[in-house]
């Protein structure tokens, strides 16, 4: 039985498609598109998910949407009743996206596919708890689901046993830690529902001493929070609940300045708002957890929505609740939901008993050593191929320890925001140059944000002070954890300002080519760790099909490009090199 | 001939543009109706009875903002519907 999970229209849409209990295939509508977090119906990675599997929409049994369009609607309404006059504005420019696509899911779906069956729709957050629970690794698990709004939770948690989940309790919207943390990205001049991810890695820049950054006190004003975690928002410090912008001119006022314009300067004051920022949001999720604990008393916990993207707090969950161990999904966010639709129809809907766990993330679209030669040929690229795997490892390994910064394009793409190994750049972490290097030559990225270093998970303890066992989110890039203080100087390019990393853990079987190319790294350098960034530009979604991957490398400054088992030097293809700096955005 | 075809797809274009101004234009009169008659008349109507569509009101009393979901398995024929 085939089941497909969609989900669109808010930002990363997304398809994902079950057979028998098992996710086959799944990605983004953005990797197709080329245009990041792309909305639109994700008629592409549908198209993917059947051709996988070679099917047609005729073999799927049911279909199933990420929300409950109406009661959204419902929620939207409110907000203009609510704030009537002030909400003209957005009435008037978002209405006819609800006229003509949002609130006519099940005839777009029919009308796109030539599907003749139902269409089932799955609240928003129950959606989040089947991606994070029917998938995970346990049996019994609290679940914990946080993100900017769905149709009006922002918040919630419940217990999943077996098939069966049950949420208990939600903070409604306008309270929303997600919609919090968007609001001082907005106000920190960085892209809403993108770049969440870089006031996180921005943070340690500032105080994190509570009582000597003076926007943490400032920041607390705008939150009332109850000893259970629980909250509500002073609403005048925000405008998202009438307005297409996020903070006031109170919220202005009261962190000393107008909103931060893109691209000009970063001063202390903005890294302190960040650094206040991280500090209330690990508190109130603290108090949250701790609460949620007392109410479940299970000590396994999975996590789902932007917020569990938050890895900085992810890594200090074990340490500050009494969860001893903690799952969370590639693809947390709204991306994630369409795994989680599908899961339930599957398992809590139609009563089958759970017969997969996501160990990996390799879920998109892969190409055969075949159709990477067609294309090489075809457009007449200079590349040599290597003889076997053996030669393959030898090379690339050569390759990154000479300080070439390499793209690695092998097997399926992830799933999720994070490069996992399939369509990843690599470079060596000891060279103390490679942060500039690759931020000149490649990301065009703000010199704050850190790189990401992968580790094979036996080697990770020596390196990183890691929960123990280290949990598989881990695996999906989800924590970030200190680097021991003895190898801060000798991983210079992945130590995070405040000593810290946000480690991908390998295991050999997910992906053991990458495996072995990160160990015999360790054998020629003495160190195991290498530069894992995602291969692309800044603004740009990740690579998905060797086009995009060899274009990304010809408008970058990548010296290597590893596709299978062909290699590919910039410098051999001067025809069709440019420059991607001009086209990098937030 | 090339000069015919290129005035008739520009002239389609601009034709289309136009149309697509009337219809945005239309729209949000009729939007803005909707907005001051049924938004506006019911938003005041429940000012009055002091009603509130939001949860924005902050409590020193109250000891949590925790509310009740209970959001559980339910019949099938329940996920069929949009609400």
């Amino acid at each position: 039985m085939y089941i497909l999970g969609i989900s669109c229209y808010y930002h990363d849409a997304s398809a994902a498609l079950l057979k028998d209990g098992r996710i086959v295939a799944a990605a983004e509508e953005e990797r197709f598109t080329r245009k990041k977090h792309d909305n639109s119906f994700p008629i592409n990675a549908i198209k993917y998910c059947l051709e996988s599997q070679n099917i047609t929409i005729k073999d799927v049994a049911h279909i199933g949407f990420y929300e409950k369009p109406f009661v959204k609607f419902e929620r939207v309404l409110s907000q203009h009743l609510e704030m009537f006059p002030l909400s003209l504005k957005t009435f008037l420019s978002s209405t006819p996206s609800w006229i003509n696509e949002k609130l006519r899911v099940v005839g777009i779906i029919k009308k796109r596919l030539k599907y003749k069956g139902d269409v089932l729709f799955i609240e928003h957050h129950l959606a989040h708890a089947a991606s994070a629970f029917l998938v995970s690794p346990f049996k019994r698990a609290t679940i914990f689901t946080v993100d900017g709004v769905g149709e009006w939770t922002t918040t919630a948690y419940g217990i999943g046993e077996g098939t069966s989940i049950h949420l208990i309790k939600e903070i409604k919207f306008p309270n929303s830690i997600g919609l919090l943390y968007s609001t001082i990205t907005a106000y920190l001049g960085f892209t809403v529902n993108n770049s969440e991810y870089k006031v996180m890695g921005l943070s340690p820049y500032g105080t994190m001493d509570k009582n000597k950054n003076p926007y943490y006190a400032k920041l607390k004003k705008v939150v009332d929070i109850k000893e259970d975690g629980s909250f509500r928002f002073d609403m005048s410090y925000f405008i998202y609940h009438y307005a297409d912008r996020m903070p006031s001119k109170k919220l202005c006022k009261l962190l000393d300045g107008p909103v931060r314009k893109p691209e000009s300067e970063i001063t202390q004051r903005h890294k302190d708002i960040a650094a206040a920022l991280q500090l209330i949001t690990e508190e109130i999720l603290t108090k949250m957890l701790n609460y949620v604990y007392k109410a479940t008393k299970c000590k396994n916990l999975v996590m789902s929505g932007g917020v569990a993207l938050n890895s900085v707090y992810n890594g200090k969950i074990l340490r500050n609740t009494p969860f001893k161990k903690i799952w969370i999904q590639p693809n947390a966010s709204d991306g994630g939901t369409s795994i989680g639709v599908c899961s339930y129809i599957y398992h809590a809907l139609l009563g089958h008993k759970r017969n997969f766990l996501m160990r990996d993330a390799y879920l998109g679209p892969e190409f055969s050593k075949q159709e990477i030669k067609e294309f090489l040929d075809k457009n007449k690229i200079t590349y040599s191929e290597l003889r076997g795997e053996k030669e393959l490892i030898k090379k690339t390994v050569k390759l990154i320890y000479e300080g070439n910064v390499v793209g690695w394009f092998q097997g399926r793409m992830e799933w999720g925001p994070r490069a996992l190994g399939a369509r990843s750049i690599l470079a060596d972490a000891g060279n103390p140059d490679m942060k500039e290097i690759l931020n000149l030559k490649v990301k065009h990225r703000e010199k704050f944000r850190p790189f990401a270093p992968v580790v094979c998970v036996e080697d990770a303890l020596k390196y990183f002070e890691c929960d123990k066992p280290i949990p598989e989110a881990a695996d999906f890039m989800l924590m970030v954890y200190p680097i021991r203080k003895k190898y801060h100087k000798i991983i210079p390019a992945v130590t995070h300002v405040d000593g810290s990393g946000r480690l991908q853990t390998v295991r050999r079987w997910q992906n053991p080519l990458y495996y072995k190319i990160i160990k015999e790294f360790g054998k020629l350098s003495g160190i195991p760790i290498l530069i894992n960034t995602s291969f692309n530009i800044r603004g740009e979604p990740i690579v998905c099909s060797p086009n995009d991957a060899y274009k990304c490398m010809m408008g970058t400054g990548i010296d290597y490009l590893v596709m299978d088992k062909f290699l590919i030097k910039r410098e051999e293809n001067p025809q069709d090199m440019w420059d991607s700096e001009v086209y990098a955005k937030d | 001939m090339n000069e015919i075809k290129k005035f008739s797809k520009g002239f389609a274009e601009g034709f289309k543009d136009f149309g697509n101004n009337i219809s945005i234009i239309v729209n949000s009169v009729l939007l803005l109706i909707v907005y001051i008659l049924g938004v506006g008349i019911t938003s005041l109507i429940a000012k009055i009875f002091g009603k509130h569509f939001l949860e924005m009101k902050l409590s020193k009393k109250e000891k949590t903002y925790w509310s009740d979901l209970n959001l559980k398995k339910k019949p099938i024929e329940e996920y069929y519907r949009q609400f």
